[in-house]
């Protein structure tokens, strides 16, 4: 007998109603791989086609946040580490991202996403076309829309920063009734 | 003119008097995929008089977001120079996601024709 406890990571995983768990390096061509089984464990279960278009562009938006932004990467080929999950409880779906990232990288997360939990759905759509129109911020790799898409379509947000270790841990938990 | 569909990519069809996009956009590089795109819908307007776009899309993330954005304004900017442009945005009942993308795209167009199509949802 080991230790592993696969058990205990069985029963874990089903007390939390996780139906998709990915924690490792991930890559664009591993999200194209990936988004199959996800879109399918989306429609299974009766969910209306809206909320699972929800959910995936939630998923879709951490992922490739992990990809761009996370600190942690393989040594071998650099590909960024990151751990995304879905969970479906009582009908609300939770869409869980974790990975690290640089302490200078902490300040101006915080800030954006600190601002973004004040908005109400009519001001996060405005700052979506302002944003889109003036063109990504400096340090963007992508259209820096990223975090403003989520807000508009989770229910609730939340955002972590565990610094336990010497670099910190960004945890986002978004929330898609 | 055709851009065949991918799992991440939606189809585009082009003629010298139409555009198609039908699908699913949220390519592993935008600009990769967007550029040629973008550069034979100038190919194929050059010289029309009228010009006619389909887009039904039911998922785009948020880097496509400013492909459609520059999409939009390229055919702006032809309908100014006065070719008749018309857009059809069409989304599925009850997907109100993309009907607000519609809604937001059709603000900032002026000189085009743009038309928020409502399509029944596939049972």
């Amino acid at each position: 007998m080991t230790d592993l406890d696969t058990v205990g990571l069985h029963e874990f995983m089903q007390r939390r109603r996780t139906l998709f768990c990915y924690s490792g390096p991930l890559t664009e061509e591993l999200l194209t791989t990936i988004s199959n089984p996800v879109r399918h464990q989306l429609t299974e279960n009766e969910t209306p086609d809206n909320v699972a278009n929800r959910v995936f562009g939630v998923f879709i938006e951490q992922a490739q946040n992990i990809i761009r932004y996370s600190s942690q990467r393989t040594s071998s080929s650099g590909d960024s580490i990151g751990t995304i999950a879905i969970s479906n409880i009582d009908n609300t779906f939770l869409i869980e991202a974790v990975n690290q990232i640089s302490s200078a990288q902490k300040s101006a997360l915080e800030a954006t996403l600190l601002e973004l939990s004040l908005k109400d759905q009519k001001d996060l759509r405005k700052l979506y076309r302002q944003r889109l129109k003036d063109g990504p911020p400096q340090d963007s790799k992508g259209a820096g829309l990223g975090f403003i898409e989520m807000a508009r379509r989770v229910k609730r947000f939340e955002f972590d920063f565990n610094d336990s270790d010497t670099q910190p841990m960004f945890v986002y938990r978004g929330w898609v009734e | 003119m055709k851009f065949e569909k991918t799992q991440r990519t939606p189809l585009v069809e082009l003629s010298s008097t139409s555009c198609l996009i039908t699908g699913e956009c949220y390519p592993e590089n935008i600009s990769e995929w967007s550029e040629p795109v973008l550069k034979a819908l100038a190919d194929c307007v050059e010289g029309s008089s009228s010009f006619n776009v389909d887009i039904e899309l039911y998922y785009f993330n948020s880097s496509s977001a400013k492909f459609l954005f520059d999409f939009f304004e390229f055919l702006e900017d032809q309908a100014e120079a006065g070719v008749n442009v018309t857009i059809n945005w069409r989304y599925r009942a009850e997907d109100d996601t993309m009907q607000e993308a519609g809604e937001d795209f059709e603000e900032d167009v002026e000189s085009c024709v743009f038309n928020l199509v409502e399509i029944p949802t596939p049972s």
